[in-house]
């Protein structure tokens, strides 16, 4: 685990490699295959990661668990689309976030469990029957 | 002005109980209930700094703890899906009970503010929504409390920059939709029948249909789409046993559901509009920026229009649902035929 932390990884690394033994070997901050050595691209790499956990504010990573993930994971591909101005795939994402957490590994949110765990009845609300008026 | 805010005080006694039976001790909230509370900016204040969230001055919150204290009630709130450091001692005055009574009120103060502001996202069709849900707010008045009007624009003048989380969420339906809908409440609550399982098409198809559409026509943004698209299905899974049946779909369920069989393979459209009414309840636990929301709103509503487009072959008409036999043998044929 140890070590790693604080250095960039410079190099193209085999991330095929390193994407099969999920996390928590290598560095936070491992290289992307098309940021290769250059200065940078390091930077870039470095900035990506800081924006991502700025996102994480918004979007914590245990919403991730839940039966919101998929809106979750929206709202961050979004919030780096705007950062970077480009767009981000979920995969993308997923892969950036898993330089940080085992996302199999988080406990589901309580909140989450919480919200469809008691069984009611549909109601249509009481605004459906009225007639809309111009 | 003197006899108004006479009335004023006996609404805000009605509107602090919201409709519910106060146990003997006064206690108007139990532990682990669910309720909305008011807050003010100062509780996003350092969030919105970071240009973090979207201004909601309504939450959904969760009661932690009740004490009295100094002869008055308080209760340790927990403002769910944020974090627990937001949690706080409130008294009763800034809760209440999650109701749709009180989603109504909270809409139609919104309502209001809207109006004054302008609108997030200027859409005709919301213009004419905003329309009708002011009717509705009036009525609701004329009908609870004659002096709950007044109450209103007080409201709306002391607290001018709340916005109603549940309004902000809330999303659209076309008219014709909502039609379907109410169709479907009579035939299934008031003439016993149901729509015949396995539909065709299935939540999943209908859900692929409109990715593909997006595919061919746009492209590259069919990711975030695609996200999106992914997020209703989990949801409907979800929330199908949970809140979208009417009581009388229940057997039916049991019947058509075993193993693990996924609901949107086996439901159809009647049921997916019923997630969008319940959208804004599932989706108030989930914290997102204004502008993203604003996206995924745009998408949701493309999506209805799609439906819209295709309402003939998605939705049954309401002469196709089926007589329920279960419930029909035992509460005596046909009543309604």
């Amino acid at each position: 685990m140890g070590g790693g932390n604080d250095e960039v990884v410079v190099g193209g690394k085999d991330k095929e490699e390193e994407e099969q033994d999920g996390m928590s070997v290598h560095s936070p901050c491992k290289a992307l295959p098309s940021s290769a050595s250059s200065l940078s691209k390091e930077q870039s790499e470095v900035e990506l990661e800081l924006t991502l956990l700025e996102a994480l504010e918004i979007y914590p990573p245990v919403k991730l668990r839940g039966i919101h993930r998929h809106f979750v994971l929206y709202g961050l591909m979004e919030y780096l689309g705007r950062s970077f101005d480009r767009q981000f795939t979920a995969d993308e994402v997923l892969q950036l976030l898993d330089r940080f957490y085992n996302i199999e590994m988080l406990k589901s949110d309580d909140e989450d469990v919480d919200v469809l765990n008691h069984e009611e009845d549909f109601t249509l609300p009481q605004s459906y029957f009225e007639k809309e008026e111009e | 002005m003197g006899s108004s805010s006479k009335e004023d005080t006996a609404s805000d006694g009605d509107t602090a109980s919201g409709g519910a039976s106060p146990s003997n001790d006064g206690r108007l909230f139990t532990e682990g209930e669910r309720v909305l509370a008011y807050h003010g900016p100062r509780v996003y204040g350092a969030k919105a700094k970071l240009n973090l969230s979207r201004p909601l001055y309504v939450s959904l919150i969760q009661i932690q703890k009740v004490e009295l204290r100094k002869k008055e009630w308080k209760y340790f709130v927990h403002y769910l899906g944020w974090n627990k450091n937001w949690d706080e001692w409130v008294s009763a005055d800034r809760l209440l009970k999650h109701t749709e009574e009180n989603l109504v009120k909270q809409k139609a103060l919104d309502k209001k503010q809207g109006v004054e502001k302008g609108t997030k996202s200027g859409r005709s069709a919301q213009t004419k929504t905003r329309s009708s849900a002011d009717t509705k707010a009036e009525k609701d008045d004329t009908k609870n409390n004659a002096a709950k009007g007044k109450k209103r624009k007080n409201e709306s003048g002391n607290e001018k920059d709340n916005v109603s989380a549940e309004k902000l969420l809330k999303i659209q339906i076309p008219a014709t939709l909502r039609k379907q809908l109410v169709d479907d409440w009579e035939n299934v609550t008031q003439k016993d029948k149901v729509v015949k399982l396995p539909r065709s098409p299935t939540v999943d198809e209908i859900l692929s249909k409109y990715l593909e559409l997006k595919t061919k026509k746009d492209g590259m943004i069919t990711d975030a789409v695609g996200e999106i698209l992914k997020g209703i299905r989990c949801y409907f899974d979800k929330a199908l046993p949970m809140m979208l049946l009417y009581k009388k779909e229940r057997q039916q369920y049991q019947e058509a559901i075993v193993d693990d069989v996924s609901p949107s393979t086996v439901y159809g459209a009647e049921h997916l509009l019923r997630l969008f009414v319940k959208f804004p309840e599932l989706f108030s636990y989930v914290n997102m920026e204004e502008e993203t929301w604003n996206r995924m709103q745009q998408t949701l509503l493309d999506f209805l229009k799609f439906i819209q487009k295709n309402q003939s072959t998605f939705l049954l008409s309401p002469s196709a649902y089926e007589s329920d036999k279960v419930v029909s043998d035992v509460k005596g044929k046909g009543k309604d035929e």
